[in-house]
């Protein structure tokens, strides 16, 4: 079998991956996200240099991927219309109490009267999973952060539905390792399941193994899904995208 | 896209293969139109298998979203004249 020399080392067998295999993996889908999706805001390395765990590991690969500001607009027709009524209702209430109160003119005329909604996404690697972990939130065109129930309705039918069904708690808020704010997090318990099975299929097809270069492109097909952010197919396929 | 191509219309031999514990089918091979979506596949797979969670993917290590086009995997993905298709019952967030 013809085994990648360099960074391209084939992974472990039980779906996880060390925190130097996660950044040499980041830089990989950084470039190809940027190759395959020029017109979409790219994955960037972000360095944390206060690295806050006591680790053995080296510091330089501290850090996360980040895409920020991506324009999210994927509402059904009849969402959208519930929800731009709904603004039109919250912008003449809005209207009403400003001829009350004139102060507060700016800020009550802007709420809720934007429709494209922005979202940051983080993949942060978790030490003790040993996976990736996809950190998300959400905000206005205004800034005003989106409560949950606004990213519900910006997720696909079939996340919203998971999320419907108690025993599929896999979105909760909670504190982000490097920026200590509140961010939402999926839950990744079972990453390195469903990571296994993804490279337990006939190696026969797949001459180097799983190199860890298409880790976090396998890895983010399934959780792309889950926020309805789409990967191209180019970039799935290993023979084009290891020919950077 | 155009939707008249003749690639679009061809027909594709989807090879369905169970993973893990999941059960294998009687049918395990079918055909399908290229121009239908990859959601048909996976709705396939619950309607056999009466599950509503399944983890589904193709062999280049991914699992396409159900948006994308069987005759595009295909084209990308197949293999000896076939797409393979692996399924497995189990999939858990957490």
């Amino acid at each position: 079998m013809d085994v990648k020399t360099g960074s391209s080392d084939i992974i472990g067998l039980d779906g996880t991956l060390s925190s130097t295999q996660f950044f040499l993996s980041a830089l990989s889908f950084s470039d190809n996200w940027k190759r395959f999706n020029p017109s979409l805001p790219p994955w960037i390395w972000v360095q944390f240099p206060k690295h806050r765990f006591i680790s053995s590991h080296n510091k330089v690969f501290e850090g996360y991927l980040s895409l920020e500001n991506m324009c999210f607009n994927n509402l059904t027709q009849e969402e959208e219309s519930n929800r731009s009524s709904t603004s039109k209702e919250e912008c003449n209430t809005s209207h009403g109490e400003e001829e009350e109160e004139l102060f507060d003119y700016a800020t009550l005329v802007q709420s809720n009267c934007n429709e494209v909604n922005h979202y940051d996404f983080h993949i942060v690697y978790s030490p003790s999973y040993r996976v990736p972990v996809l950190y998300f939130r959400a905000c206005h065109s205004d800034g005003q952060p989106l409560s949950f129930d606004e990213i519900e309705k910006d997720l696909p039918g079939h996340s919203s539905k998971l999320l419907s069904e108690s025993k599929w708690t896999f979105i909760t808020n909670e504190e982000h390792p490097y920026l200590n704010r509140p961010w939402y997090k999926l839950h990744p318990c079972g990453t390195s399941d469903w990571m296994k099975l993804l490279f337990q299929n006939d190696t026969s097809l797949n001459k180097n193994g799983f190199v860890i270069e298409q880790y976090l492109v396998s890895w983010f097909s399934v959780i792309g899904q889950v926020v309805g952010l789409k990967i191209p197919l180019g970039m799935m396929d290993t023979n084009v995208a290891n020919h950077s | 896209m155009a939707t008249e191509s003749p690639s679009s219309i061809r027909k594709v031999v989807v090879h369905l293969r169970a993973t893990g514990d999941a059960p294998i089918l009687k049918q395990s091979k079918f055909k399908i139109a290229g121009s239908d979506k990859f959601a048909k596949v996976i709705d396939f797979l619950r309607r056999q298998l009466h599950r509503e969670t399944l983890f589904v993917y193709v062999n280049s290590a991914f699992s396409p979203n159900p948006d994308e086009l069987v005759i595009d995997l295909y084209n990308n993905f197949g293999f000896d004249g076939k797409l393979v298709v692996n399924y497995a019952c189990s999939m858990a967030w957490g």
